[in-house]
């Protein structure tokens, strides 16, 4: 059977416009974020967009704003001015929409204590509504980030880097249309380092946006494209991931961050 | 010898900072609150030690003369509840948690110090002190009261400082190999002698045998304020400063071995489940792992449920009482983590808020389950406590204890879940020396639960006396509806995307 002959005319112009909009509008959008703690201002008027199938890198020194930026894309941080679009839904209005296509990473711990890593994927399937079949893919992810014979152990045993590894799984294994994934490099081996780079290049070859915040520059030029670099809760830079490679690269962005 | 005195001076001066570094984290409102409670702290304890003496039939009545022969029973009941509580501790509170004092030179000596300090922080500890020194006030009379009360604080001095040290060698023995199967044969057995005592109608002669008599009678020698009265207090206090030390010296033993138990815990292996039905079971049934796979959750269950039974039980408590007791085990379980109980998820709070689900069903599967352990716990002891309640309750009494275990439960986690959600604290609920808020915010908590739930369940034993068992269910009605109307606002305010950010950027710190 021919399978266009199920679509009307107006539904083909649907998806067009569809597939149109979503190549025109970014995965990940932000205007003008701001967000404030008291006092202390922690993000100020950042603007960031991230396409599908993208790559951007948050890179900044400690405190610059970076883990914050992550957490109010995350839905876990409501900001206090600005618009901030993921897959299309705005996280002030429709965070669960925003929750339900994107993956997180949490810069810190991520884990409960007394949880196996196969409880985490299935309280996350359960709550992602998926469809039978995860469970090869989520196996599969926890073989390639070695965790596979530590599936059924309680978490609060586990070490920094087990602990770092098993959160880019759960961030990554539902396949989310956008990965966020805050400091996954940090206490990781080499190992664990490089399937967390083939994860990013995996979703990205899906069509998913990524963004990656970290403060190991050789790191985030692998793993992007793009590099915006933070300070004080600003942008003070941005450029092609490749031009904060090498000596020079790590000059420009010590020059930034000084 | 002049090594271990320095050692001991240097560790005792150490206190001191650890105390001032825990008051500097107060904040806003709360210094001002610990001055007023310290304040009604020492108000309170002054009046329940002179006050008694003072009233008709002090010393003189029937009265007097009953709590006269009550008194040896409570110097015992203060050491072994006292006792059991540390144990429940694992050893005691922290001045600094566990987690926190790595970077710091802290030595076992100062961490006893500390522990010892913080016993008198729980409201159970502060109720039977204060119960001590009004039933003394009013066995002796005003007649050189100074010196009586005087042997009373000596006495709470010792039973703390001599609770202190067996707790820690309690945990010294819990940290051999096997040696959480030796404790907890040890106290089979204990109750085992407990409930043959018991069942041999052999408890007021074992009684009877008390050391704490001749405490009483050193008290009560006050009177006179004679060379008896003065040696004996003398020997109590010497008694307290060597426990004091024997503690320190334990705690140095103890230091030395990791407590197996809760590393086991880390990292024991758990088969796998099907995948839960719904969402809210899938909450349901993560919370409720966080709860029972937590060694010292478990253990403070066990001690609240089964005590407090055991002693109504020893103590043929009748049905028509029966009913204060769900509202002191409700609260003592929710003071374990419900008080603070979005720290149940510890540092992964951050993902499980990432996660695409309506707050107000997590909201509701944390109710649920901290219901759950309430009312198990609360059951539990009622079963316990029944067992020699003389036969079967009446139908009035029956209705009265089954309204006030839905009561206190309602009422303690409506108000757990408040504060839970108004004030959340950063706190390592993996240890069993740790609790869900700092000492004085527990004091705080602790108090009102036992104040409210006490009152609520001397309602329902009034009405456990009435002829129409339909009294505690109508009196069930308001209590109901104000916990539930407080369980509304606060899942409104759970549901407020700035308040949960708040909360769980706060408890995922730890």
């Amino acid at each position: 059977m021919d399978g266009r002959s199920h679509w009307s005319k107006g539904g083909v112009i649907a998806v067009l416009f569809g597939r149109l909009s979503q190549v025109s509008s970014p995965a990940i959008d932000v205007r003008a974020l701001h967000v404030q703690f008291g006092a202390v201002e922690a993000v100020r008027w950042l603007d960031l967009s991230v396409p599908a199938g993208g790559s951007t890198a948050l890179v900044g020194r400690n405190g610059a704003g970076k883990s914050t930026t992550m957490r109010v894309l995350a839905g876990v941080i409501p900001p206090v001015g600005g618009e901030v679009y993921v897959g299309g839904h705005d996280v002030r209005r429709d965070a669960l929409g925003a929750k339900r296509v994107s993956g997180y990473c949490p810069d810190v711990g991520g884990l409960v204590p007394r949880a196996t890593p196969w409880e985490h994927l299935q309280l996350s399937a359960r709550l992602r509504r998926l469809p039978p079949g995860w469970e090869e893919d989520a196996r599969d992810l926890l073989e390639r980030f070695d965790l596979g014979a530590a599936a059924h152990r309680v978490t609060s045993g586990f070490s920094h880097g087990m602990g770092r590894r098993m959160s880019v799984v759960l961030a990554a294994f539902h396949h989310p249309r956008v990965l966020l994934l805050d400091e996954p490099f940090d206490g990781v081996d080499p190992f664990g380092a490089e399937a967390t780079l083939d994860v990013i290049a995996d979703a990205r070859s899906r069509g998913a946006a990524v963004l990656v915040s970290t403060h190991l520059l050789e790191l985030a030029v692998q793993a992007s494209d793009e590099a915006v670099v933070l300070r004080s809760g600003m942008v003070v830079g941005a450029a092609q991931a490749n031009e904060l490679g090498g000596e020079a690269g790590a000059r420009a962005y010590r020059a930034l961050l000084a | 010898m002049t090594t271990i005195l320095a050692e001991a001076r240097r560790a005792s001066a150490d206190v001191h900072p650890l105390v001032a570094f825990r008051l500097a984290a107060l904040r806003g409102r709360s210094t001002p609150a610990v001055i007023a409670g310290a304040g009604l702290f020492f108000f309170m304890t002054a009046a329940f030690a002179v006050l008694p003496a003072l009233l008709d039939g002090a010393q003189s009545s029937d009265r007097a003369l009953s709590m006269l022969l009550l008194l040896p029973t409570a110097y015992l009941a203060f050491l072994v509840t006292t006792t059991f509580a540390i144990i429940g501790a694992g050893g005691g509170r922290e001045l600094l948690p566990r987690d926190e004092g790595v970077a710091f030179p802290v030595s076992p000596t100062t961490d006893h110090l500390g522990a010892l300090m913080l016993v008198p922080l729980n409201i159970a500890w502060i109720l039977q002190g204060w119960s001590l020194l009004g039933l003394t006030a009013f066995a002796a009379g005003a007649q050189n009261l100074w010196a009586v009360q005087i042997t009373t604080l000596a006495w709470l001095f010792f039973g703390t400082a001599l609770a202190q040290a067996i707790a820690w060698a309690v945990e010294g023995v819990r940290r051999l190999p096997h040696g959480s199967w030796v404790v907890k044969g040890g106290g089979a057995l204990l109750a085992l002698g407990t409930v043959s005592l018991v069942l041999a109608d052999n408890v007021t002669a074992a009684l009877d045998q008390s050391p704490t008599l001749d405490a009483v009678v050193v008290a009560l020698n006050g009177r006179h304020v004679n060379g008896r009265w003065a040696t004996g207090t003398a020997v109590i206090i010497v008694g307290g400063v060597m426990a004091v030390a024997v503690g320190a010296f334990v705690a140095h033993l103890v230091a030395r071995r990791p407590p197996l138990e809760e590393l086991q815990a880390d990292g024991r292996a758990i088969a796998p489940r099907a995948i839960a039905r719904s969402e809210l079971a899938a909450l349901v049934r993560t919370d409720r792992s966080s709860v029972w796979r937590s060694v010292p959750l478990r253990r403070g269950f066990l001690i609240l449920a089964l005590i407090p039974g055991l002693v109504a039980a020893a103590g043929q408590l009748e049905w028509e009482m029966l009913p204060v007791l769900p509202g002191l085990v409700a609260s003592g379980s929710a003071l374990l983590f419900g008080v603070n109980a979005w720290a149940l998820d510890g540092v992964g709070a951050v993902w499980r808020d990432s996660l695409p689900v309506r707050p107000d069903l997590v909201f509701a599967a944390r109710v649920w389950v901290l219901c759950e352990v309430l009312l198990v716990a609360s059951a539990l002891t009622l079963v316990v406590g029944g067992l020699r309640a003389g036969g079967l309750p009446t139908t009035s009494e029956a209705t009265a204890l089954l309204a006030t275990l839905v009561v206190v439960s309602l009422q303690v986690v409506a108000r757990s879940m408040h504060w839970s959600v108004r004030r959340p604290f950063a706190m390592d609920l993996r240890s069993a020396r740790g609790t869900p808020a700092p000492p004085l915010a527990m004091v705080t908590y602790s108090s009102y639960l036992a104040l409210t739930s006490t009152l609520t369940g001397m309602v329902f034993a009034v009405a456990a006396q009435a002829d129409d068992p339909r009294l505690s269910l109508v009196l069930a009605v308001p209590f109901l509806l104000a916990a539930v109307r407080r369980l509304a606002i606060t899942r409104r305010e759970w549901s407020t995307p700035d308040t949960r950010a708040y909360v769980v950027a706060t408890v995922s710190t730890r």
